[in-house]
């Protein structure tokens, strides 16, 4: 299995191509992108690449994905200048320090979402 | 009933904020839609738009083989929205020699609008600009304008221009 880090990456990927996904499911965003002239005919291809991101992935981390992203919208967000993305709330200067970021999947303490450090 | 200028400058306003001189590549050094893909994402990064230009372009590849966004006429209007985009944004590229972009009438793209959003599940802004784009290059006198524009205010001026008529 790839580096923590690595597998971060390719969950954030994960997320955005499931957000492509839903995208392509739905007949009002498809049938305004058609109507745009924007080609949508390869789902298949999109769902490979769903299968082949989530082998990057370790299995707890990814069913702990694929279960909270059910409840919470946007699960794995980006942190900027020690303020969670999702909820926009500063995180605690004391776990400031205490993980190296990379090392240990973070969760916000106040919404819970998986944290993705740049 | 609504005045003819009111409903141009409504029309044009999603769009026209989105313009932004930091958001302009004049001139596009990759002919291969890849590259270009590559080339657009790093100005993105250098427009503080992503921190993570390599994923943003991968998303980006992911959305072209689901089906390209080249929609002819020398237009290409990649797009996506993903979790490491800070912001709704517009950027716009050019070619002169013209990029090879699986385009639906096979010819080469000249002009490129990338328009990338934050992953909100439904956002009718980021539809809209897309629609905007759309709109605003469906002249080909447009579309001759805007490749000979000297500079980013004028093209800026064009798309809005274009997009209210």
């Amino acid at each position: 299995m790839p580096p923590l880090n690595e597998q971060l990456d390719a969950l954030v990927t994960l997320q955005d191509i499931d957000l492509m996904l839903r995208d392509s499911r739905d007949p009002e965003m498809a049938t305004h992108e058609t109507r745009l002239g924007f080609a949508r005919e390869n789902v298949k291809g999109l769902e490979q690449t769903r299968e082949r991101l989530r082998r990057q992935i370790d299995e707890p981390l990814l069913r702990t994905y694929e279960r909270m992203s059910q409840k919470i919208p946007r699960l794995v967000v980006p942190v900027e200048g020690r303020v969670c993305q999702g909820c926009k709330m500063s995180l605690p200067t004391s776990g400031v320090g205490r993980t190296t970021p990379g090392t240990t999947i973070e969760n916000c303490e106040n919404c819970g979402r998986i944290l993705y450090r740049i | 009933m609504t005045s003819p200028s009111l409903t141009a400058s409504k029309n044009a306003s999603s769009l026209e904020s989105l313009l932004r001189p930091t958001h302009f590549v004049s001139e596009l050094r990759s002919r291969k839609k890849a590259q270009a893909l590559d080339e657009l994402a790093a100005a993105l990064a250098t427009a503080g738009v992503t921190r993570s230009p390599e994923i943003v372009a991968e998303l980006l590849r992911e959305r072209e083989a689901l089906g390209s966004t080249g929609v002819g006429k020398g237009i290409a209007v990649p797009h996506a929205r993903s979790t490491l985009i800070a912001e709704r944004a517009v950027l716009v590229a050019r070619s002169q020699k013209g990029i090879d972009f699986d385009a639906t009438d096979g010819g080469p793209v000249h002009l490129v609008f990338l328009v990338v959003a934050p992953p909100m599940e439904r956002d009718p802004i980021y539809l809209k600009v897309l629609a905007d784009v759309v709109r605003a290059v469906r002249l080909s006198r447009t579309r001759q304008r805007l490749a000979d524009a000297p500079d980013f205010d004028t093209v800026r001026e064009i798309l809005i221009h274009a997009a209210a008529e």
